[in-house]
């Protein structure tokens, strides 16, 4: 044998071991998350009952029914369209696991892209996982992508054009479930599973909905509500409710040239009013220094700090951290608000809701005060 | 000293000592490089995230293999060499002007597929043995290959890093048509011109034409040139016409055009043939695995972030020359997506649309710099040259050239975008 051989199977086997490693965190991923429903919970549901080619595919998942009983709204809650922006998947998950509904029907859907959460990015760096101390032990979650798994949906278009508008971005957008609203039945993966949740809204005949975000502190949308036209009153009042406590958040108006997103197909396609909230993850910053759980918990970063400082960007970022605390703490007081806000101009059809914590009390008591 | 910047040069150490004094492929020396920065960062060897980043470039390392399988099947059936007699046959007696027409030659694939390496693998492999045989030098002809490369991936239609910029910042992909025309035609054209002055001599045509591979048109006819149409035409209909034409992957598009290429011209062996290219890849492939990991340690130790946090920090009046930086991140793409989406941000208040163009052409550069300098590699395996590095070399003058282009566009960017009407993006 001669010794380029000898180093040839030598590297082979170094990476045949470092695959089986690898593989073992990467299948560690398939295994779903556990969740503790409130026990005002009348029906657990999939995705799949309104558009059945999904059903046993990854893009199938839960969805969690909290009915009064009493006529009233039916109000649709998102989290996990992008299952690295972890607030928005909590703060989902605070809502089924404590809500109480006395008038109308809420509808929460945690891990709106179920995909997303068996794979992570590459060159992201991310952790798999996070833990928070609930109040029955560890809770661990699932960190993902932000978009479907390429074994879900593979291989990407060099460039990825929008059905039905023919708006290009770039391929990797193509498994972005927030870019493929309104979907289309005989689609993608991804546009097969916004096509699910497009006929959920249409034959819950839900009246509105919200999908939970997060985003880098340097995007400018960051602590808002978009909207769509069609619900300015409601936002508006919100957000000045909200001011009234305290509470920064700014309106956005869903730009109507921009198409594929909740805020704008939601609204366009079916009768729901959409509402679009984002709070500031540093994990998903190009600043962000060292990659770890930290930065998903305390929000805390170093270099954002000296972003600020250098006053050369304008990012939206408190000094002090960003911790979980505050991201799943703003989307579900924004939750709250907009209902308020909804019930104010829709009285005949209104959703009463009730025994979710407050932004105060989870600063105070923490997230995990609020996990079964 | 900060902790990320003894990570970076510890990292840059073992990828120089790897190359220089072990004598290690450029590949197994990033990849030693990403294990030398995940121990210096207190992150042990993290075998998952290795391995994460190395299947990174999945998608690019597939294309590659094709697309070099695929080109040598239509060299074997004598269709480059046929294409590449004719256009040095027809445009000889303007030496300038067939310079310019063979930069947009080659920059076509890329303008179409927004991919550097596309260019480089297809029209460049076409136009090289022409240039060899008009008296370039080996080390020339690979610099402008390379170049004209970078130019088609910026040109429109189709930009990736400026989707990937517009990604990172909420910004769709529209209006930047005449943006990166400027960006991109005037330095392609400065390059091809700088190079038909300063590397090509008069030569004789008579003298050229019997140094080519004979044309073989007169025994297979227009059918000698199927697969060529096939692959161009393939990937222009899906980008223009995504609706009817099914989305085959471009790895998928190019083993077709292989394939289509068995009865079109001279006889070859596949078999042989795939081994060829596969051989002839390889390198390049082992690079972006390597490549891979690298950039997947620089995030988890927190050097990319060290890296864009420090551009911030350049004084008000280098502000214009913070771009300058973006080469320097060894790939297009990681360049784009790491220091464009801020730089787009401290250029705010000047036209988004114009600004992105002039950071994607700068971010382009990225695709030949080191640690990778891939462009650079291929060049170097599609003229013979060893040392790609040389080749870097050879093309500093163009590549400062486009920087000095970039810089004034963002410069001017408002003027520009006066010129442009409909291009500026509503926040």
């Amino acid at each position: 044998m001669q010794k380029h051989h000898i180093t040839a199977i030598i590297i082979l086997m170094v990476f045949g071991v470092m695959g089986a490693l690898a593989a073992s965190d990467f299948l560690a991923l398939m295994k779903p998350d556990v969740l503790h429903p409130a026990a005002t919970l009348t029906r657990t549901g999939w995705l799949s009952e309104y558009f059945d080619t999904i059903k046993d595919t990854g893009g199938d998942t839960r969805i969690y029914y909290f009915d009064s009983g009493e006529p009233g709204a039916t109000v649709l809650l998102l989290g996990g369209t992008h299952p690295n922006e972890p607030a928005a998947f909590v703060a989902a998950t605070v809502v089924l696991e404590n809500i109480k509904v006395t008038r109308g029907r809420v509808l929460v859907m945690p891990q709106a892209c179920a995909s997303g959460f068996t794979c992570t990015d590459p060159f992201e760096a991310y952790p798999q996982f996070y833990t928070i101390e609930g109040k029955s032990g560890p809770r661990k979650f699932r960190f993902g992508s932000r978009v479907s798994s390429p074994l879900d949906q593979w291989p990407d278009p060099l460039v990825y054009s929008h059905y039905p508008s023919g708006q290009q971005l770039s391929g990797f957008e193509t498994r972005n479930l927030n870019r493929s609203y309104p979907g289309r039945p005989d689609g993608t993966f991804s546009e097969q599973v916004a096509y699910a949740i497009v006929q959920l809204i249409k034959q819950e005949n839900v009246d509105v909905a919200f999908d939970l975000h997060e985003a880098a502190p340097e995007i400018p949308i960051i602590n808002a509500i978009v909207y769509h036209e069609k619900c300015e009153e409601v936002a508006l009042s919100a957000v000045l409710n909200l001011e009234m406590e305290g509470m920064r958040y700014s309106p956005e108006l869903s730009p109507a040239n921009f198409h594929g997103l909740s805020h704008r197909e939601w609204g366009d396609n079916t009768q729901v009013l959409p509402f679009l909230m984002e709070t500031s993850n540093i994990i998903q910053g190009r600043l962000r220094g060292r990659t770890n759980v930290a930065l998903i918990l305390e929000g805390n970063s170093i270099r954002y700090r000296e972003a600020l400082e250098s006053g050369a960007l304008r990012i939206d970022y408190d000094p002090n951290g960003q911790p979980l605390e505050m991201r799943v703490g703003r989307h579900i007081q924004g939750f709250i608000e907009i209902l308020n806000a909804y019930n104010e101009y829709y009285e005949d059809n209104m959703v009463l809701i009730g025994n979710l914590p407050t932004y105060p009390e989870i600063m105070e008591k923490g997230i995990g005060h609020y996990l079964n | 000293m900060s902790l990320e910047l003894v990570i970076l040069f510890a990292m840059l150490a073992m990828f120089a000592l790897g190359v220089f004094a072990f004598k290690l492929p450029a590949g197994i020396s990033l990849m030693l490089a990403a294990v030398v920065g995940a121990l210096v960062g207190g992150e042990g060897i993290p075998v998952r995230h290795l391995v994460e980043g190395g299947f990174g470039f999945l998608e690019a390392i597939l294309i590659i293999a094709t697309a070099m399988i695929f080109m040598k099947v239509v060299s074997a059936t004598g269709a480059l060499g046929t294409i590449s007699y004719g256009m040095i046959k027809s445009l000889y007696r303007w030496p300038t002007l067939l310079m310019i027409v063979i930069v947009i030659f080659v920059m076509f694939p890329g303008m179409l597929t927004g991919l550097s390496s596309a260019c480089i693998l297809t029209t460049g492999a076409l136009v090289v043995p022409g240039l060899l045989a008009m008296g370039m030098s080996r080390l020339a002809v690979g610099s402008l290959i390379a170049m004209a490369a970078v130019f088609g991936e910026v040109a429109p239609p189709i930009c990736i890093p400026v989707m990937l910029i517009g990604g990172g910042v909420d910004m769709p992909y529209i209006g930047f048509g005449k943006p990166l025309f400027i960006a991109a035609f005037p330095a392609a054209i400065f390059t091809a011109v700088y190079y038909r002055i300063r590397y090509l001599d008069s030569f004789d045509i008579e003298q050229v034409l019997p140094r080519l591979n004979k044309p073989v048109y007169d025994r297979h006819g227009i059918k000698l040139f199927i697969p060529l149409v096939f692959v161009i035409g393939y990937l222009v209909l899906e980008q223009t016409l995504p609706q009817y034409m099914p989305h085959l992957g471009v790895p998928l598009i190019f083993m077709i055009g292989a394939l289509l290429g068995f009865g079109t011209g001279e006889k070859f062996d596949f078999l042989k043939v795939s081994r060829a290219a596969l051989r002839d890849a390889m390198p390049v492939m082992a690079i972006l695995v390597g490549v891979g990991m690298f950039l997947q340690i620089l995030t988890l130790t927190g050097v990319r972030g060290y890296l864009a946090t420090s551009a911030l920090y350049l004084p008000e009046e280098l502000k214009y020359l913070a771009a300058l930086i973006m080469p320097f991140f060894g790939s297009a793409y990681a360049s784009a997506s790491v220091i464009g989406v801020p730089l787009v941000y401290v250029f705010i208040g000047k036209n988004s649309i114009v600004i992105t163009a002039a950071l994607a052409l700068m971010a382009a550069m990225g695709d030949l710099m080191p640690p990778p300098s891939l462009l650079c590699a291929y060049a170097g395996q599609m003229v013979g040259e060893k040392n790609h590095f040389k080749i870097l070399r050879n093309s500093i003058i163009p590549i400062g050239a486009a920087m000095v282009i970039g810089v004034l566009i963002i410069l001017y960017a408002e003027e520009l975008a006066a010129l442009f009407s409909n291009t500026e993006w509503i926040w």
